[in-house]
């Protein structure tokens, strides 16, 4: 059953879901989790897909945001649809324009199933802070894909890195996991010491980077990333003491071949996953993942990203040029500029993680912080622009 | 259900018990199963362990053996394999996980009681030690008929195929029900298995411990506030446990007719689901420790001292099941004239514990049942005092919380509530919770899981010796005093012998209806 809603709002796309779940005979179905899905249009049809994939798993509420152009005339459209070709599950996709797309949250609230876990998934753009989203803010767990953000993998773990907090996982990390598995299972009768390792891939992939930094943590040795063709990794070799080498060959991204020293080699089957699989990967555990904020803290450096508090405060961010020029032109913004005094409302109310020594040090790293948060857009603009044009040639950027 | 045992070996450093994307993962080893032509293996074994490969639980060194009375190689025997999967595996079947799969499946041919085969399989598992890297460790599958048990197993201990020394890994037995046919035979089989391999390494599958929902009952037990405080006779009326088919007795009528339904059934599954309800809190969840607890509970049982009144057994009659005609038990092939085997067992037990003193267990299974269903009813006591009009109340049961353990795993719970209206109504109403709705994966199969355990070395899910004997000990006075004595008869199609209905009528409660 399909219900589409055109210039509609929040309280009728509620309205229909319950009169579509009523109609379905769904009222008493147990949702184990709202999926939020955050795509732009271009993803739109993909990101849905894949989610759709993943939900035939994990019986959810699937709320599709679409954000379309911010200066546009204030709109949404929506779609509800309970039960048929999505099984046990119902999904709402939400088309907004204009301003609305900013304040998406207020759509997106009251549509979340009860007391259960919010995931939001970013395909396509992803905010370079997440508290910038109101739609990551009210979740319990983040998924980006450093993958999906094109050829630059190290400054978009970099990203992740300095944003991180306990919660966040990233579809790059997803993808080593039959490595990882595979690599585990290996070790389970190697005694010897592992002294060296490489890992082979396509240039500037994060997973490559990761399943490094993995390892790096893992077994406290210099792990060594070499490119190759692809696709994604074709290798990972490691050495041991005493001429002992333990090494997995990929390269057609299908069938992986195990060497090692003294037993014959054996193939098996290391297929590269599609999105809906990763995703559906992705939902099956819900707590935060320290091996995650360990590898990624290895291959970028940033440190003890597991202390940091799970839970973050939405920082006002308004994309648009508009503001940007406003808040590089006024130095005070917080009494014209509508939007950055928001901001600086917002960050003096978030919780800092140490007692604030006296009220005027807040104060300044308060404005401080303003001024580094326009400046900041400036550059994140320029660069999602840079992106999304990287994107666009590569293709799906898998 | 947590587990201690996370797989592989302790000191692998890149094992860390924070990482729970890794799967448990058993190392390299061999699986071999002993009549592999037979029913469960095609069945069960052979889709599990395909499935298992499908989900990337196996180790790349992993490789199966079929022994069986067959003239094939092993070309035959993996076309078989392939088969077995295509029709039963649970998670679609996929060419290239098949065919590495493939590479690894080898097959012996003899019989039993043939030397030089046996010696051909301890030199196979010897070769892939080298070729597969399997390093001595071999699990043994006996899917076999239990007169062979001796047979295979003085086999194993001739070619020292089951000495963890010999071969410098772990070896391991896996053996089928029937845990013998009464104690005295249950003794004897687990001494024999016991002395062939170690106690640890012997691995007793009860397929119903692998379900879902079984292991479920420890996590809504232990894992909550809210139904422990009242599991207990102080609000529990009584316990109800269930397991109907509604098959006949298919192509084990040789089997079966020796058996009856008290020791095809009630003596391990039923008697099991029974110990998870009534044990007490294992002091953590290891093996030894749930194993401990279930062996107190099964030690506590008390068969009623009335046997004539409290164990009730029957005998399919013909009847309609789900609109088609069906045949009696004494009408079926190869069932002797005049058996008088039971198709049907009801039997009231007492748990002499502080926690359950009062609470009686109606547990019942048959064939020919109305339908298949398998569930735990824990049935609570009308409240003390109702401030309603008699009439108010009149339909008002028991709260109930039922426990499905098959099919369509989950739980419900029955409780009492207003019925809309202007006037005061009570009625029951039930909440429920179906796996397949608010879970997240589709549920392994049994097999797969209790196979994998078995790789692992993860004994948590198998009932071990002592179990199986004191199970004995149960049923063997319910055969002793049906000995000679001529079974109820019921129609196909209902719910059992009029008698079991008139048992739970003599203590004032009714059957539910599952």
């Amino acid at each position: 059953m399909t219900t589409i809603l055109w210039d509609t709002n929040g309280t009728e796309i509620v309205k229909t879901l319950s009169a579509e779940r009523r109609a379905a005979g769904a009222l008493a179905s147990g949702l184990a989790l709202t999926l939020v899905v955050v795509a732009d249009e271009e993803h739109a049809e993909e990101a849905q897909q894949a989610a759709t994939a993943a939900a035939s798993a994990h019986p959810c509420r699937l709320l599709v945001v679409v954000r379309r152009r911010v200066d546009a005339d204030d709109r949404l459209d929506a779609e509800v649809q309970v039960g048929g070709r999505l099984g046990a599950n119902e999904a709402v996709m939400m088309r907004m324009y204009g301003r609305l797309a900013l304040h998406a949250e207020s759509v997106v609230l009251p549509l979340l199933a009860s007391d259960a876990p919010v995931v939001t998934w970013w395909h396509g753009t992803t905010p370079d802070k997440l508290a910038h989203d109101a739609l990551g803010v009210l979740a319990s767990r983040r998924v980006t894909d450093a993958t999906a953000l094109g050829a630059d993998a190290a400054a978009a773990l970099r990203r992740r890195a300095k944003d991180y907090a306990p919660g966040d996982t990233d579809l790059a990390w997803t993808r080593t996991t039959p490595w990882r598995a595979l690599l585990a299972s290996a070790f389970d009768d190697m005694f010897a010491e592992p002294t060296s390792a490489e890992v082979q891939a396509e240039a500037g992939n994060p997973s490559a980077a990761l399943l490094a930094g993995w390892l790096t943590t893992r077994l406290k040795i210099r792990v060594r990333r070499t490119d190759t063709a692809g696709p994604g990794i074709t290798a990972v070799e490691v050495r041991f003491a005493g001429k002992e080498r333990l090494r997995i060959d990929r390269p057609d991204g299908y069938l992986a071949t195990l060497s090692r020293t003294g037993i014959s080699d054996r193939q098996l089957p290391l297929r590269r996953r599609d999105l809906g699989e990763l995703l559906g990967d992705e939902l099956r555990r819900l707590d935060a993942d320290q091996p995650y904020a360990d590898a990624l803290s290895a291959v970028t450096g940033e440190k003890n990203l597991d202390d940091r508090p799970p839970m973050r405060t939405l920082v006002w961010w308004d994309p648009t040029g508009n503001s940007r020029s406003k808040a590089v032109k006024k130095t005070t913004p917080a009494t014209t500029s509508k939007a950055p005094a928001k901001s600086a409302a917002k960050s003096a109310a978030k919780p800092p993680a140490k007692p604030p020594v006296s009220g005027a040090a807040v104060a300044k790293a308060t404005r401080r912080k303003a001024a580094e948060a326009s400046k900041a857009a400036a550059g994140v603009r320029a660069r999602t622009a840079k992106k999304v044009a990287a994107r666009r040639s590569t293709g799906t950027g898998e | 259900m947590s587990h201690v045992v996370a797989g592989g070996s302790p000191g692998n450093p890149l094992r860390d018990v924070r990482d729970r994307r890794l799967p448990r993962v058993p190392g390299p080893c061999a699986l071999v199963v002993f009549g592999v032509t037979g029913d469960l293996a095609r069945k069960k074994l052979i889709p599990a362990v395909y499935d298992l490969a499908n989900r990337g639980l196996l180790p790349p060194g992993f490789s199966l053996l079929g022994f069986a009375r067959r003239d094939w190689g092993d070309g035959e025997f993996a076309d078989l394999a392939r088969t077995a999967a295509q029709e039963h595996s649970r998670t679609g079947f996929r060419d290239d996980v098949w065919s590495r799969l493939a590479d690894s499946i080898r097959f012996v041919p003899g019989s039993f009681d043939d030397d030089a085969a046996f010696d051909t399989l301890a030199d196979t598992l010897v070769q892939m030690e080298e070729s597969h890297g399997i390093q001595g460790n071999a699990a043994f599958y006996l899917s076999i008929p239990p007169p062979m048990f001796p047979v295979v197993l003085k086999q194993m201990q001739r070619t020292r195929m089951a000495d963890n020394d010999e071969r410098g890994g772990w070896r391991r037995v896996v053996v089928e029900k029937p845990f013998g046919h009464d104690l005295q035979s249950g003794v004897e089989l687990n001494k024999l298995v016991d002395d062939v391999f170690t106690a640890q390494d012997v691995f007793r599958i009860d397929h119903y411990l692998g379900k879902e929902t079984v292991q479920n009952l420890l996590a809504l037990r232990f894992a909550n506030t809210l139904f422990e405080p009242v599991w207990n006779g102080n609000f529990v009326d009584s316990v109800q446990i269930t397991m109907a088919e509604d098959v006949g007795i298919g192509t084990r009528a040789g089997f079966y007719d020796t058996a009856g339904a008290a020791r095809d059934v009630l003596q391990n599954h039923v008697l099991q689901l029974l110990a998870l309800t009534a044990m007490e809190e294992p002091v953590s969840f290891d093996a030894e420790s749930i194993r401990t607890e279930k062996t107190k509970v099964l030690g506590a049982i008390e068969l009623p001292k009335k046997l004539a009144d409290y164990a009730i057994r029957g005998q399919y009659d013909q009847g309609w099941l789900g609109g088609q005609r069906v045949v009696s038990y004494l009408d079926e092939e190869n069932i002797p004239a005049g058996s008088t085997t039971e198709t049907y067992a009801a039997v009231r037990l007492d748990v002499q514990t502080r926690r359950w003193a009062g609470v009686p267990f109606y547990l019942r299974t048959g064939k020919r049942l109305p339908r298949r269903v398998t569930e735990i009813a824990v049935v609570f006591k009308k409240a003390p005092h109702l401030p309603f009009a008699a009439t108010d109340t009149e339909e008002l049961g028991h709260n109930q919380l039922v426990i499905r353990v098959q099919p369509d795993e989950g739980v419900t719970l029955r409780f009492g509530s207003k019925v809309p209206g202007s006037a005061m109504e009570v009625r029951d109403v039930s909440m429920d919770f179906l796996y397949g709705e608010a879970f997240t994966e589709s549920s392994p199969e049994a097999y797969e899981r209790l196979l994998l355990d078995v790789l692992i070395g993860d004994a948590t899910l198998f009932p071990r010796n002592e179990e199986v004997e004191l199970s004995w000990k149960v049923i063997d006075p319910l055969e002793a005093f049906w000995a000679g004595t001529k079974p109820e008869l019921y129609r196909a199609g209902e719910w059992g012998p009029r008698g079991a209905d008139e048992m739970l009528a003599r203590d004032g409660r009714v059957w539910r209806r599952p």
